[in-house]
C-alpha cells in the first residue's frame, strides 16, 4: 500500500492498554509523520454564544471571533491584528457553508465581514459565498480568502471539515469523493485557491457527531451546544482540534469509544501526503480562551 | 438529465401517484449521479458507490400539514437497490417491496433496481399513514421484483442475522459498517461485490466478509494485501489472534475473499470458513 494504515487492529491496541482512548487515533496516524514546528490554535467559547432560541448572538461572536483573532495573532488591538493577514488591496472571499441544517451562520459571516470591512478592504471587494464561488468574480479575482464552516460529522468524508469546505471550487466534487474524499487537500494546492487562505474558522456552536444513517443525516438529538469557535490559519490544524472534539463527544454520548463509522483519514493524509499543514495534536498549540465547561479536550 | 434519461424518468415517475389523500404532487425533480449532490449534500456518494443511474424526487405539499417527499432511485440493478437498502438498518420493517424500514417519518424500501425513500417533515398520525401508503403504491406500480446478490448464497445459515446483512462495492461502506482499516486493503476498488454478514456467537457477535472479484487474480492479491496488512504477526497463514483475544481468519476461493472477523476461537473462524468454501462448491456444481 502506498501510506500507513490504520486498521481495526490499531484501533484495538490503544483500546487495550488504555479504555476510552480512542482520541489517541490521530496522535497515532500522526505519530508517523515526524515531528515540526507548533502552528497555532484557537479555541474560543463563551455560555452565552447562543440565545434562548438556541441561535448565535450576533455580538458574543464578534467578541468571540476578535478574542481568538487577537489571540493567534498576539495583538490587542482586534484591527490590528486583522492588519497581519488581510490588506486593504485584497479581494476577500468569505467560503461559507449553506447547508439549512446546519449552516455557517449570518451571525458569524457579518463577524468576519466586519473585520475583513475594518481591515481596509471595500465593501465591493468583499463577497460571502458557498456554492456559487466558482461563478462568483470576487472569488474569481480574490487575493485572500477567508473558510468558516460548522463542524459536523460526514456521511462520505467522515467530518464535514474546513478542508471539505473548498469542495465547491471545483467544478465536478465527486472527482474528489474517492476513498472516503482522501485527497481534499489537492483541491487547496490548485490555482484558484493555494495560498490564499489567511483564516479558517471551523464553528463549533452546535456541532454534529454522529450520523444515523444515508438518509438521516441530521438528526437534531445528535448535535449539542459547544457554543464554540476553533480559529487557525491552518486548516488541518482547525480540523485535526474540531475532530478530537467530535470524537471525544461521541464517546461521551454512547458511553464507549468506537471505531469511526467513516474514517476522517483526509484531516491525516492533508498533512502527510499533501503537506497542507498539521494534523498532529503534539504539534499544535492550541490556546484555549474562555468558557471551560465542557471543554471536552 | 441527458436525452437518453428521459424515458427512463417518465417511466420512474408513472411508479408515482400524483395524490396521496389530500397531499398534490408538486413537479418532479431528476438527478443522476452527476447531479445528485445538487439535492443531497452529504451522502450522494452512497448512491453513487451503489452505481445509481437516475433520482425522480417528488414532493406533495397540502396547505397546513407537512409536506411529504418521495425520492425514487433507478439503481441499474436489483444487486444494487438491495445494496443501497442494507446502508440503513433502523427501523421496523413496513412490508413494503422485497424489503422495506420505517422509522420517525422515513420509510425505505427497495423492489427491483429501484430503491425508494418516503419521508415527512413531520411525523404525525396522517402523515404516518400517508407515507406508508404511497411506499405500498410505489412498490405495487413496479411490475417485477429482482433477484438478491448471488453472494448472500455463501454465508452459513447459523447464527446469522440475516436482516442486517450489508452488500456495497467500496472500503468506505464497509467501514460505515464495519471498521476495517483507513484504506482499502481488501482492494474493493468499486469493482468488487461483498457481503458483510452479522453472526451471534456465544461471546458476542462475529462478522463473516465475503468478497467477490472480477477475476481470480485480482481476489489473489487482494487476499495478499489483507494478509500483508491486518495480519502481519500471524502464526500460522490465515488466522491471527487479535488484541481482543478474538480471531481473524481468511481464506480465498477461487476469485472470492473470505474474512471472518471476531470470531470467539480459531476453531469457530476456521468452520466459518470452511462452511463458505462449501456453499461456495455447491453453488458452482449447479
Amino acid at each position: 500500500m502506498s501510506r500507513n494504515m490504520i486498521t481495526r487492529r490499531d484501533f484495538l491496541k490503544v483500546a487495550s492498554v488504555a479504555p476510552l482512548a480512542g482520541a489517541l487515533l490521530p496522535a497515532l496516524r500522526a505519530g508517523r509523520a515526524g515531528a515540526g514546528e507548533k502552528v497555532k490554535v484557537v479555541l474560543v467559547r463563551d455560555p452565552n454564544a447562543l440565545d434562548a432560541s438556541g441561535a448565535p448572538d450576533a455580538e458574543v461572536i464578534q467578541r468571540m471571533l476578535d478574542e481568538a483573532v487577537r489571540a493567534l495573532f498576539g495583538e490587542k488591538d482586534t484591527v490590528k491584528a486583522w492588519k497581519k493577514i488581510i490588506n486593504p488591496s485584497d479581494v476577500v472571499g468569505i467560503k461559507t457553508n449553506v447547508w439549512n441544517q446546519l449552516p455557517t451562520t449570518s451571525q458569524v459571516e457579518q463577524a468576519i465581514k466586519r473585520r475583513v470591512l475594518d481591515a481596509g478592504v471595500p465593501e465591493d471587494k468583499v463577497s460571502i459565498d458557498d456554492r456559487g464561488v466558482l461563478r462568483n468574480p470576487i472569488f474569481q479575482n480574490a487575493t485572500a480568502l477567508i473558510n468558516a464552516r460548522p463542524a459536523r460529522v460526514h456521511q462520505w468524508a467522515g467530518m464535514g471539515s474546513c478542508l471539505k469546505n473548498y469542495i465547491q471550487f471545483v467544478p465536478k466534487p465527486s472527482d474528489y469523493h474517492a476513498d472516503s474524499c482522501a485527497d481534499l487537500a489537492k483541491i487547496w494546492l490548485l490555482p484558484n485557491v493555494k495560498g490564499k487562505t489567511r483564516l479558517n474558522i471551523l464553528v463549533m456552536l452546535t456541532p454534529l457527531f454522529y450520523v444515523p444513517g444515508s438518509k438521516t443525516q441530521y438528526d437534531k438529538q445528535y448535535v449539542w451546544p459547544y457554543k464554540g469557535l476553533i480559529v487557525s490559519p491552518d486548516p488541518v490544524a482547525a480540523d485535526a482540534t474540531g475532530l478530537r472534539v467530535i470524537t471525544a463527544k461521541g464517546r461521551e454520548f454512547f458511553g464507549q469509544d468506537q471505531p469511526p463509522r467513516m474514517s476522517p483519514h483526509h484531516i491525516q493524509l492533508a498533512d502527510t501526503r499533501h503537506h497542507l499543514g498539521v494534523s498532529d495534536p503534539a504539534r499544535i498549540e492550541l490556546v484555549k480562551l474562555g468558557w471551560k465547561e465542557g471543554i471536552l479536550i | 438529465m441527458t436525452a437518453q434519461s428521459r424515458p427512463a424518468a417518465g417511466r420512474m415517475a408513472s411508479f408515482i401517484p400524483k395524490t396521496i389523500g389530500p397531499w398534490l404532487s408538486e413537479a418532479d425533480h431528476v438527478y443522476d449521479a452527476e447531479t445528485i449532490f445538487q439535492y443531497i449534500d452529504g451522502a450522494g456518494e452512497v448512491y453513487r458507490s451503489y452505481n445509481m443511474k437516475l433520482l425522480v424526487s417528488r414532493r406533495f405539499h397540502k396547505d397546513g400539514r407537512p409536506d411529504i417527499v418521495v425520492d425514487l432511485f433507478d439503481m441499474g440493478s436489483s444487486g444494487d437497490a438491495f445494496g443501497v437498502f442494507t446502508h440503513d438498518f433502523d427501523g421496523e420493517a413496513a412490508g413494503v417491496g422485497q424489503g422495506s424500514i420505517y422509522k420517525a417519518g422515513l420509510m425505505s424500501f427497495w423492489k427491483d433496481r429501484y430503491f425508494g425513500s418516503v419521508s415527512t417533515e413531520e411525523e404525525n398520525q396522517d402523515t404516518k399513514a400517508a407515507v406508508l401508503e404511497l411506499g405500498r403504491l410505489i412498490a405495487s406500480a413496479i411490475p417485477k421484483e429482482g433477484p438478491k446478490p448471488k453472494l448472500l448464497s455463501y454465508l452459513p445459515a447459523a447464527g446469522l442475522d440475516a436482516g442486517r446483512v450489508s452488500y456495497f462495492h467500496n472500503h468506505s461502506v464497509l467501514n460505515y459498517h464495519f471498521f476495517v482499516a483507513d484504506g482499502d486493503i481488501l482492494l474493493l476498488e468499486q469493482t468488487a461485490s461483498a457481503v458483510l454478514a452479522p453472526y451471534t456467537t456465544a461471546g458476542g457477535k462475529s462478522f463473516l466478509l465475503v468478497v467477490g472479484y472480477p477475476d481470480e487474480a485480482k481476489a489473489a492479491r487482494a487476499y495478499e494485501s489483507f494478509a500483508k496488512n491486518y495480519m502481519p504477526d500471524a502464526k500460522r497463514a490465515g488466522i491471527v489472534r487479535t488484541e481482543d483475544k478474538k480471531y481473524t481468519a481468511s481464506a480465498r476461493a477461487g476469485d472470492i475473499v473470505i474474512v471472518v472477523f471476531n470470531a470467539d476461537s480459531d476453531p469457530f473462524a476456521m468452520n466459518q470458513l470452511a462452511s463458505v468454501q462449501e456453499l461456495i462448491e455447491t453453488a458452482n456444481k449447479k
